[in-house]
């Protein structure tokens, strides 16, 4: 199977994955085992295999700028790259959800998050981090 | 009792802690090498080059969970037992050092076995050989174990079967393994049309050692099974004598495949 139509099979697990986040509320326990494991766990299992099939042969290290961006000409370390970024902010984007659950932290606030960590991960990542602070100091007050 | 019972699964991690947990680690590794193959176009000597790891894993996965489930016939206490503990600790570093390498070899492209290409690749091949005697001796370590156990509330001839069985797979395997290893490669001739049988992929036109190596291994499995079958069907002399007449067909096949791969013969 090619780079390609591996890219158009792991976006839509990815998505629905975000999807079943957003309506965690439903079914808690069902929806964020889906989104936080299992979905991270299938794309773990696509990244691997595809980091033993491509790393080998891709130019480039880690040593540089212009060595990693080698890196990633090459399709199939570049979908690695790729399937590393949907599975690990997934994972941070359930785990914020499953925090914010345990801390009585309101789904619709921990929504606009989910939404940052899914297109900018790490600025969600901030942005659900700041709205924790925010609400353990209104607790605390 | 009259004959090897499938109790609660739970008795392989409390007889094997060690080697129950490497068998599932290694049956959760298979996910991303079996994906790797459908994946991975190259090649190598003809195969698939992710097809090796992915035998090395199931053939590891069988052994280690043989020995976990032939375990609770070892003397009681032996699992408690801090010489045995960090024994199982070692074979489950040099299994795992086995399927570094062979995986890191297959990812690297190149081969693992019969790699001899730099000095480095030398010399781990030779290190890994003594790994893979290492991790077989735990077969025969536990054969002398349920041999010195008088309770393990097996018949005779089953206890026999699992201590002749235990007992002969490291001899077996150590003389074709060796034999093999001291050669260039698992062939003796060299094919032209590469026909293979299919899922072992042994060459149906030249000499084979791996079938040999295979036949010797399996002592392991086939002997118990014999003992299993003729144990308490048969009155315990016949018994006996069956389970010995069966681990010398045994022994016989292993020798008999091996001369005839080292003739360059195919085994069909």
């Amino acid at each position: 199977m090619s780079p390609d139509a591996l890219f158009q099979i792991a976006n839509p697990l990815a998505l629905s994955g975000w999807v079943a986040l957003a309506a965690s509320p439903l079914r808690p326990q069902a929806l964020t085992l889906y989104a936080g494991r299992i979905v991270p766990l299938a794309l773990a299992v696509l990244y691997t295999a595809l980091v033993l099939v491509g790393w080998s042969g891709a130019e480039g290290g880690f040593g540089s700028l212009p060595d990693v961006m080698r890196l990633f000409d090459d399709p199939t370390v570049a979908l690695a790259g790729w399937v590393h970024y949907l599975g690990f902010d997934l994972f941070v984007g359930a785990w914020a959800v499953e925090t914010a659950r345990r801390e009585g932290i309101r789904h619709l606030l921990v929504l606009p998050c989910l939404i940052l960590i899914f297109l900018f991960g790490p600025a969600g990542f901030l942005a659900f981090l700041a709205l924790r602070a925010a609400y353990l100091g209104k607790v605390a007050a | 009792m009259t004959t090897l019972s499938l109790t609660a699964p739970s008795r392989f991690w409390t007889d094997a802690p060690v080697f129950t947990g490497l068998a599932l680690f290694l049956t959760l590794s298979i996910l991303p090498v079996a994906l790797a193959l459908q994946l991975d176009p190259r090649q190598w000597l003809g195969e698939a080059i992710w097809l090796k790891p992915l035998k090395f894993q199931i053939a590891l996965v069988i052994y280690l969970i043989t020995l976990a489930f032939f375990a609770r016939f070892l003397p009681a206490g032996m699992a408690d037992n801090p010489r045995w503990q960090l024994f199982t600790q070692a074979v489950a570093f040099a299994v795992l050092a086995e399927m570094a390498w062979i995986g890191g070899a297959a990812a690297l492209g190149t081969g693992s076995h019969f790699n001899v290409s730099t000095p480095l690749w030398n010399a781990i091949y030779g290190l890994m050989g003594f790994f893979a005697a290492f991790l077989t001796s735990a077969s025969f370590v536990m054969a002398v174990a349920i041999h010195r156990n008088a309770a393990t509330g097996l018949e005779p001839a089953l206890k026999l079967s699992l201590v002749l069985g235990l007992g002969l797979t490291l001899p077996l395997t150590l003389v074709v393994a060796f034999t093999m290893a001291a050669g260039t490669g698992h062939l003796v001739g060299t094919p032209v049309t590469e026909a293979r049988l299919p899922l072992m992929g042994w060459s149906r036109e030249v000499g084979d050692l791996r079938v040999a190596h295979f036949i010797a291994t399996h002592a392991l499995h086939f002997v118990p099974l014999v003992g299993w079958l003729v144990a308490g069907r048969l009155p315990d002399p016949a018994a006996r004598g069956a389970v010995i007449l069966a681990a010398l067909a045994w022994v016989a096949l292993t020798f008999a495949t091996f001369a005839q791969a080292l003739m360059g013969k195919p085994v069909i």
